[in-house]
Order: structure tokens, then sequence, then C-alpha cells
């Protein structure tokens, strides 16, 4: 029950390798974001890119095909 | 525990904590409040903050402008000191590298200092020279047409120095005008913001574009512009063609109606207050609209023949901005989250909604300026109507006020220099006549309730 309960909590977004939020680069993604806004803005959260599905989603949110990060960066 | 939550386990996750360091928004609360505590250390020590708070006075020839500028070199040289070990506080931690960043202010510093002067001019009026309207097409003009190299852009944060200039705002206006006319302004503020959205979102969905894209859109056209968007665009999960859709749409027009406004208002001899309250609830950016709020103001007192004061522009249109759209971005995300996951994308996995993001988007930057206004209202409440002439006024308020003024056209120039249309993503012509719809109305309900409707609450707000 814990190990499900720590894969559903871990299983996020902000932790799969598929996904990017670093505010700079996403000022380079979104063209003309910081001319009238920020990629540093708390509006934004901590919401980014999906390479996979091409979405952009809410670092809280999960999917199916989470992958972890550190297990992508392995091989 | 399984291999994949022991590796969710060793994976690192941002605390909490990091938003205090890691957005502009709180560093703008900061940066803001500090500047507020040391003037105010100053002044209760006697001293004032006005010496670095310098800025070009009215000149009618270039001698006495030369004058000016001999006389006070040193301060300015001390103000540009000032603001740069300012934001080398936290540069860093937006991501930029000192050493592209300081350059890169210092330019946009003597431009400032050049629009500055040039608004201060005598006949500056009489040539729709208003500060505003030059840095921005001073700054489109310089990155559409003669171009700049791309690490100069570390300076050029649009939205941190117009925060900071809100924040410093809050210090100028009293906390008892934004009891008295917050209401109204959140009355007036959704109203508009709930009829434009449904325009964008309704014409969007009738001309066959996806309900997220209509959503993102409409967010932008109804709420806080680019912000809006973006915060929505996370909050429904659009695809990632859809924000830049909505940047380019909302540049586009932002741009159009920061020039657009004044001059209607203009024509229409509105008093301050009252155009400050249309173009809070019509145009779409923060940044944007205190150009246009300010351009505006600046009118007060000129042979244009506009009544009111400079500051009832930017604290009508700071109440309806502010506090009557910013502040709700985050109910906005919650809602159309809990659309978006009950009735857009039902099969997708991961679909809670939790309340927390009405937190987590909020536009935090708001904290510091209700801190502000409060902190300085309780400053000024000990004084007489006398001393607080003689006294404060001169000392603390007007120095914050230049200091203001300065972030203010830090932004409003870094809008200019960043809006390169080349970068900007075509909207296409679905998106652009949904969303040119939620601006007709936007701007027309805008000016019925601004002027037919409220007007004389918003010609009568008083400032510090």
């Amino acid at each position: 029950m814990d190990a499900v309960k720590q894969t559903v909590v871990g299983a996020r977004c902000k932790n799969c390798a598929y996904f990017f939020n670093d505010p700079l680069v996403l000022e380079q993604v979104f063209g003309g974001l910081a001319a009238m806004s920020s990629g540093f803005a708390s509006v934004r959260d901590q919401d980014g890119l999906c390479r996979r599905h091409g979405l952009y989603v809410s670092a809280r949110d999960g999917c199916p095909t989470f992958k972890p990060a550190t297990l992508l960066a392995g091989g | 525990m399984s291999e994949e939550a022991k590796e969710m386990a060793a994976t690192p996750k941002p605390s909490g904590w990091q938003e205090f360091w890691s957005k502009e928004d709180w560093w703008a609360v900061w940066l803001g409040l500090g500047i507020l505590v040391l003037a105010y250390a100053l002044f209760v020590g006697g001293e004032s903050i006005s010496w670095i708070a310098v800025a070009p006075a009215k000149w009618s020839t270039f001698s006495q402008l030369g004058n000016q500028f001999s006389t006070d070199a040193l301060r300015y040289v001390a103000q540009a000191a000032f603001f740069l070990v300012l934001f080398s506080l936290a540069i860093p931690f937006l991501g930029q590298r000192l050493r592209t960043f300081i350059p890169s202010f210092l330019f946009i510093y003597l431009l400032s200092l050049i629009i500055f002067a040039a608004g201060n001019w005598v006949q500056s009026s009489h040539y729709n020279l208003e500060p505003p309207l030059v840095a921005l097409v001073l700054g489109l003009v310089t990155s559409n047409v003669i171009g700049l190299p791309r690490w100069l852009d570390a300076g050029f944060r649009v939205e941190f120095y117009i925060k900071l200039g809100i924040v410093l705002l809050g210090a100028t206006l009293p906390f008892t005008l934004i009891i008295w006319a917050g209401p109204v302004a959140i009355l007036q503020a959704s109203i508009v913001s709930i009829v434009t959205f449904s325009v964008i979102f309704f014409v969007g969905r009738k001309l066959g574009l996806d309900a997220r894209l209509a959503a993102v859109l409409g967010a932008g056209g109804a709420v806080c512009g680019v912000s809006a968007a973006i915060a929505v665009a996370g909050a429904v999960r659009a695809k990632k063609e859809h924000p830049p859709i909505a940047i380019s749409l909302v540049v586009f027009w932002a741009i159009i109606l920061i020039f657009a406004l004044p001059l209607v208002s203009r024509a229409l001899h509105l008093p301050t207050g009252v155009g400050g309250a249309w173009i809070g609830t019509s145009e779409f950016a923060d940044a944007a609209g205190l150009a246009a709020a300010q351009s505006y103001g600046g009118l007060a007192g000129t042979d244009a023949g506009i009544s009111g004061t400079a500051d009832q522009a930017l604290a009508s249109y700071t109440l309806i901005k502010v506090i009557g759209r910013d502040v709700w971005i985050g109910i906005w995300a919650f809602v159309l989250a809990f659309i978006a996951v009950t009735f857009w994308e039902r099969s997708e996995a991961g679909s809670k909604v939790p309340a927390g993001q009405i937190w987590w988007r909020f536009p935090k930057f708001v904290i510091g300026f209700l801190l502000a206004s409060l902190l300085t209202t309780l400053i000024v409440h000990r004084y007489t109507l006398g001393d607080y002439n003689k006294l404060v006024k001169p000392s603390l308020i007007a120095p914050i006020t230049a200091l203001r003024t300065w972030a203010f056209t830090f932004s409003f120039l870094s809008i200019g220099l960043t809006t390169r249309w080349r970068d900007f993503t075509a909207a296409g012509s679905r998106p652009l006549v949904a969303f040119t719809a939620g601006v007709i109305v936007n701007v027309i309900l805008g000016y019925i309730l601004s002027v037919q409707v409220f007007g004389n609450y918003w010609s009568s707000v008083a400032t510090h």
C-alpha cells in the first residue's frame, strides 16, 4: 500500500523524464512570453511542457505513461 | 517499495519555500518593501531617500537640461548603482548572469534617463511625447528595425520591473482607498471579465476551436493577458501550440490599445481617474495597461484640458486591474481546470483538480502592493495634514513615487525591446476573429461601466 501511495505521489510530471519547466527555456519556446509576462511569474506555478504528449501541464499532474527522470538519464 | 518508488524517493523535489526566491513576484515584494523600509528609516532619522530618487525636472532649453545633469551627475551615478545592487540580489535567482545583466541594465537605465528628460520638456505634451509611449516606440523600433544582440535580453525583465513598480505604487495609495474602491473595482472588472471570456470562448467554439484553446484565449482577453493565458494553459492541459497563439494575439492587441485607449480618452476629455478605470478594465497585461494609464495621467495639468491628477489615473487603473482582475486568476484556473477534467478530457488519467492552485497561481506581488499601502497609511495616519504636506510628502512619498516611475519606465522600454514580431507565432484567422470579438465587447463594455455607470466614482478617487 505504501509503495502504491509513494508511486502515485512521486509519479507526478515534475519527476517525469518527458517534462521540462525551466523558465528561461519556456521563454524561448513560447516566443513573446517575456514581452508581457514572464517564465518566473507566480501565476505559472511550476507548469511545463510534456515532450511525450505535446501538452503544457502542471508539474503536479500525472499520467499512466510516467517515466522517472532518473531512469531515462541512466539510459 | 517498488523500484519506481525508490527512483522517486531519490529524485529531488522542489520545496514549497523555493518560491520565495525563485519567483519574481516575491522578489518584487522583498525589494519593494525593502525600499519602503529604507525610506522610512531615513525619514525617521531626519534624512530622506530623495537624494537618490533623482529625476529630471521640467526644462525648456538644452542649457537648462545640461545644467540639471551637471548638477545631479553624481546622484544619477549613485541611483544607477543603487538599482544595480538591488536587482543584482534577485537576478541570479531568476536565471540571469550578472555579467550580462549589468551592461544590459545600464543600457536600459541610460535610455530611461533620455526618455525621462524628453518627457519633462515643457513642450512634450504638445508633441504627444508621453514618456511611456516614447519608451514603447523607442523599444519597438530598436528591437525590430535596428536589432540588438540576444544576450542583452538579460536586463529586459518587463514583469519584474512592473511588479516592483506596483509594490511601490501601493506605498503611495491610501489603504482606505483600496477598501473604499475595491468592491466597485471587483464588481466592474468581474462583469467585464466574465462577459469577455464568454464572448471569446463561445465565438471560438462556434468557429471550431479546441475548447482548451478557446479557454486560453478567453482568459488572455478577460483576465490579465499573457499571464492569464499561460496560467490557464497549464490548468487545462493545453496543447503546446496553444499558448503561443494566445501570446501573439494578446501582445498584438495590447500594443494597439496602449495607444488607442489614451487617444480616445483624450478626445472624449475623460477625467484621469475615469480614463484610468477604462484602461484598467479593457487593457490586458499589467505593464501595457500601466503604460497607457501613466501616459494618460501625464496629460493632467497640460493644455490637453484633462481634469484630475496623474496619480488618479494610476490609482483607478491599478484598483481595477490588480484588485479587480489579477487576483482572481487562481479562481479562473481552478474553475476551468475543473471544467476541463469534467467535460473536455474525461478519458485522461490524473484528473483531480487541487484547490491549492488558487493560491499557487496567486500573483504574489499583490501582497507587497497591499502591505506597502497599509504601512504608509499607518505612517501617514500619525501626521496632521499640514505636517503631511510639509514633511511626509516631500521626504517619503515623493521619492518613492520617483523610484516607482523609474521602475515603470524600465518596464515600458523592456516591452518594446522584447516584442520582436518575428518571434511570434501566426495566430490563424479563427483565433484572431474570436479574440477580436472579445476585445470589441471588452472595450465597449469597459467604457460604459467606467464612464456611464461608475464615472463619478472613478473621477473622485483620492490618493496620498
